[in-house]
């Protein structure tokens, strides 16, 4: 692996390959997708989440005008489950099979799916069909309207966490809840299913985070060969974990194809596709720290319990990053899961350990006042310069320099620590910070870069860019290697018959894919060069190893062939080289995550309890940012979606029944133009080469963690209210000493 | 006597200017506009979002007004100029609108670029409208971009009302 070390194109700013496209409406999503023929289906939802379905009554749906067919429970065809596994790549959302049965597990549940000519056409028959239930009265509303602790799932532990709490000066003994969450992307699910031919293919347009887990799953539950399913996803509007795993409408959706013998659409309405399309499930954490007086960290023990459905499992494993967050000796989690009557949870932007991260850096704020110290510095004092949970050192870890960093720009030496010190006009301002961590990982990739002969590359991998920028970054790899600009290299992803590429999911697609494609872009050359020094080439009798790439030219001995030149004189069209990477040994010898800090600036009006975030303050360590661009604005995002966490999102699910109340996006308060605060990331440049030979270790989730408790902390700085349950509205500042009454 | 939810069959005529040029439709009186401009005219820069007037992310403008195509029927746009972002770039120049969002990465999916960008244009190109940050804040949170692209979108349209000023004032100079 050769490092790259000062790069012309990786870690600079580039604008994305993909934005005029998407700036001028021409980039097609899914939703956007139009076939001949193609009929429209609307998924009718159920309206009670515990029970049984009785009876449809359709007679009335079906006579309306361009209504094709209804599927549903006592008419859809046998189909087989999915394995649902992670390993061999078939993993889906929800196993249950749509309209398997006729129980009725939660809100939203589809029960029928209608199929007519035009979108309004199946939306009006849809509202015409009736069901009628059969409601049960033990229903469990959810984690947070009752105490039921669940079962345990996973647990960890090293030293002896009790006997330090038996002996410890000062201890902290707090839980802390956060409600779920929606993702809301704005492009909703929405599947266009077609089958083709008498042995058939099936051909699925999907918004999906991971076109081959959808190819591999549809093969599975479809019977069919995976080569003849073909997944297609080349722009998707967002997905955040909720598009990771296929959910029940697609399967219902190629289902209608394939009985109708016409291409199917169904693009979910947004009422469903915050119903039955998944959530970051609600949680309750316990934290328990015990310190001595000077702050050093003796034990701590965090107890998480989060929601999951009734017809699957998904575990939200809030204390991930809790057991290499501190050096403390003795440290103890345990994981537990509560079913409950919603529909499947699923990972929601770094999915569990953000809701740890709440919880941890909330307490030891709390521990830090309790102590007397300043947060920052009780977070210094307790700093992991090794990964006290694996015992092996860190690939690279400037946690300490964000921190530093960060404090230094926002001004923290000037904060006066005393409640409701610091004020300016009618407002309050708190300031609060918290560290931000997220583990790095990567996945085996395949890649192919072809080099063309009108000087053009293509670079080919089946992974996706959900927003994140992968287009441009796998550009900017392909340019850096050779030479030929971003802009004269065409990329595709998002198809199942390009190479093997990596969900877009857990920030790892940056680590995963850029190593294949580098790979692939070195083979093509490779390929180009054994052409050019052999007969009749440019460079017939040279060495290869003489040969230089530059500026999409070989070069040698002060000969100069473009790459087009090469492929002209031997009458080739193009040349191609395949590539594949998959992490190696590095994880045995080192442990790899990225951190960061965030500091908080809020203002309360304590006579009327308005809140608001006024200032972000934030130094990020992900080794190189391969588009720093793209990348800060990753960090920017998050951390308005961690303001959304942090004050405004929450779904609401009826405790009696179940029903989710806010399913829309005027009653589920999302953050808008007017929430952003003033924001100044920083991307720290320490790039990790014991990762791979980029240093880069990804940037999607990292930046949302920290968000929501450095909020809650000023917010204590400003109020003098400690809340420990997200979202932190208003009315639970009313209490505070400081409100004016 | 039961009341039938069935829509009429009838279709209407509606004649409007769209991205400057004349068309005419023939449309069921319930027809959305949004779904109009989607699946009868094949224009899928126009996105939908939510249906609910709720995201912004189908916003045209209507008569240079910034308006959620989901929100209105077809059928009420008799006589009216409709612009999408398909008819923003002139000549294949992008409008100073766009580039700015393309130089500043004020979006990340870019679902909700369209209805970010025609909100952008209407308001830079409102004389009533307050020109401050906060007024513009303001103005565009009807637009929710859930990849929070906010900052970016914010200085992209500041940048793009000096570029729009600046061409302004050099064609005052001009005779």
């Amino acid at each position: 692996m050769s490092e790259i070390n000062d790069p012309a194109i990786v870690g600079h700013q580039t604008p994305r390959i993909d934005g005029e496209d998407k700036l001028t409406g021409r980039a097609t999503y899914t939703t956007d997708w139009q076939v001949t023929g193609m009929l429209h289906g609307y998924p009718v939802p159920a309206t009670i989440a515990h029970g049984t379905l009785e009876a449809l009554e359709l007679d009335e749906a079906r006579a309306m005008p361009g209504v094709v067919d209804i599927l549903h429970h006592r008419h859809f065809p046998e189909l087989q489950r999915s394995p649902n596994s992670m390993k061999h790549g078939d993993q889906v959302s929800e196993v249950r099979l749509p309209f398997e049965d006729e129980r009725i597990y939660y809100h939203g549940q589809y029960i029928a799916l209608v199929v007519a000519e035009t979108f309004d056409q199946a939306r009006a028959a849809a509202l015409c069909v009736r069901a009628r239930y059969r409601r049960e009265h033990d229903v469990r509303p959810g984690l947070l309207s009752g105490d039921a602790e669940g079962e345990t799932v996973d647990d960890y532990s090293r030293g002896d966490p009790d006997i330090a709490f038996a002996s410890a000066p000062v201890i902290h003994d707090a839980t802390y809840t956060i409600a779920p969450e929606s993702h809301v992307p704005l492009e909703p699910h929405v599947t266009l299913a077609e089958w083709h031919g008498s042995e058939p293919r099936l051909i699925v347009h999907e918004s999906t985070q991971g076109i081959f887990y959808e190819r591999n799953a549809l093969a599975r539950i479809f019977d069919l060969p995976a080569e003849r399913v073909e997944v297609i996803s080349h722009y998707i509007g967002s997905g955040f974990g909720n598009k990771l795993f296929m959910w029940p409408h697609a399967v219902a959706t190629a289902a209608a194809a394939r009985l109708l013998g016409r291409p199917v659409k169904t693009v979910l309405p947004r009422q469903q596709d915050m119903m039955s399309t998944g959530q970051r499930p609600a949680s309750r954490q316990r934290i328990r720290l015990a310190a001595d007086p000077d702050g050093r960290l003796m034990a701590i023990h965090h107890d998480s319990t989060s929601e999951t459905s009734l017809v699957d499992r998904h575990v939200d494993a809030c204390g991930g990053a809790t057991p290499s967050a501190y050096a403390c000796d003795n440290v103890a989690t345990r994981q537990r899961l509560l079913a409950v009557n919603h529909g499947t949870p699923c990972p929601m932007r770094a999915p569990g350990e953000v809701s740890g991260i709440f919880a941890l850096e909330s307490a030891i704020d709390e521990l830090a006042l309790e102590l007397d110290m300043d947060p920052l510095a009780l977070r210094l004092r307790n700093y992991a310069d090794h990964d006290p949970q694996r015992d092996l050192p860190w690939s690279s870890k400037q946690l300490d320099v964000c921190l530093k960093g960060a404090a230094e720009r926002f001004g923290w030496a000037a904060r006066d620590p005393r409640i409701g010190a610091m004020r300016k006009g009618d407002e309050i301002i708190g300031y609060g910070m918290a560290s931000a961590t997220w583990f790095a990982g990567r996945q085996p990739c395949e890649a192919r870069v072809e080099i063309r002969a009108d000087g053009s590359l293509l670079a080919a991998c089946g992974t996706q860019d959900i927003g994140t920028g992968t287009y441009t970054i796998v550009a900017q790899a392909v340019a850096e290697l050779t030479g030929v600009p971003v802009a004269s290299i065409d990329v595709r992803l998002g198809e199942t018959s390009l190479p093997a590429g990596p969900l877009s999911g857990g920030s790892m697609t940056t680590a995963t894919a850029l190593p294949a494609v580098a790979a692939a872009t070195r083979d093509a050359l490779d390929a180009l060069q054994e052409i050019a020094v052999g007969p009749g080439g440019h460079f017939a009798g040279h060495d290869r190893a003489s040969l230089e790439v530059k500026e999409g030219a070989l070069v040698a001995k002060g000969q100069r062939a473009g790459f087009a030149e090469i492929l002209a004189r031997h009458r080739l069209g193009s040349v191609s080289g395949k590539g594949s990477a998959a992490p190696g040994g590095e994880r045995r010898q080192y442990s790899f995550r990225s951190f960061g800090a965030h500091f908080v600036e809020v203002r309360w009006d304590p006579g009327i309890s308005r809140l608001r975030v006024a200032r972000v303050v934030s130094s990020i360590d992900v080794g190189r940012a391969v588009n720093p661009l793209a990348a800060r604005n990753q960090v920017e995002g998050a951390i308005a979606m961690g303001i959304g966490m942090g004050l405004l999102e929450r779904l609401e699910y009826d405790p009696r029944d179940a029903r989710l109340i806010n399913a829309n996006l005027a009653d589920y308060r999302v953050p808008v133009h007017a929430d952003m605060p003033d924001v100044d990331v920083e991307l720290l440049d320490y790039p990790d080469f014991r990762f791979n030979e980029f240093g880069a270790r990804g940037i999607g989730e990292i930046g949302l963690t920290g968000i929501a408790p450095a909020i809650a902390n000023a917010v204590h700085h400003a109020t003098g209210k400690r809340v420990r349950d997200l979202p932190i509205t208003i009315e639970t500042l009313l209490d505070s000493p400081l409100i004016m009454t | 006597m039961q009341m039938s939810l069935s829509p009429p069959d009838a279709t209407l005529t509606v004649r409007l200017i769209l991205n400057g040029e004349p068309v005419t439709l023939e449309v069921p009186p319930q027809a959305i506009l949004l779904d109009v401009l989607r699946d009868q005219l094949h224009l899928g820069g126009t996105k939908k979002g939510c249906d609910h007037g709720q995201c912004g992310a189908c916003t045209v403008h209507v008569d240079g007004r910034a308006v959620n195509a989901c929100l209105r029927l077809a059928a009420m746009c008799e006589g009216q100029a409709i612009t999408t972002i398909e008819g923003l770039a002139e000549k294949g120049q992008l409008h100073p609108v766009q580039e700015a969002f393309l130089v500043h990465d004020a979006y990340q999916c870019g679902y909700c670029s369209p209805g970010q960008i025609m909100s952008a244009v209407a308001l830079l190109e409102d004389p009533e409208a307050a020109t401050d940050d906060a007024a513009v804040r303001d103005a565009m949170s009807g637009n929710l971009c859930r990849c929070g692209a906010y900052r970016n979108i914010q200085a992209a349209i500041a940048d793009a009302r000096r570029h729009l000023e600046s061409n302004a004032q050099q064609q005052g100079r001009q005779p």
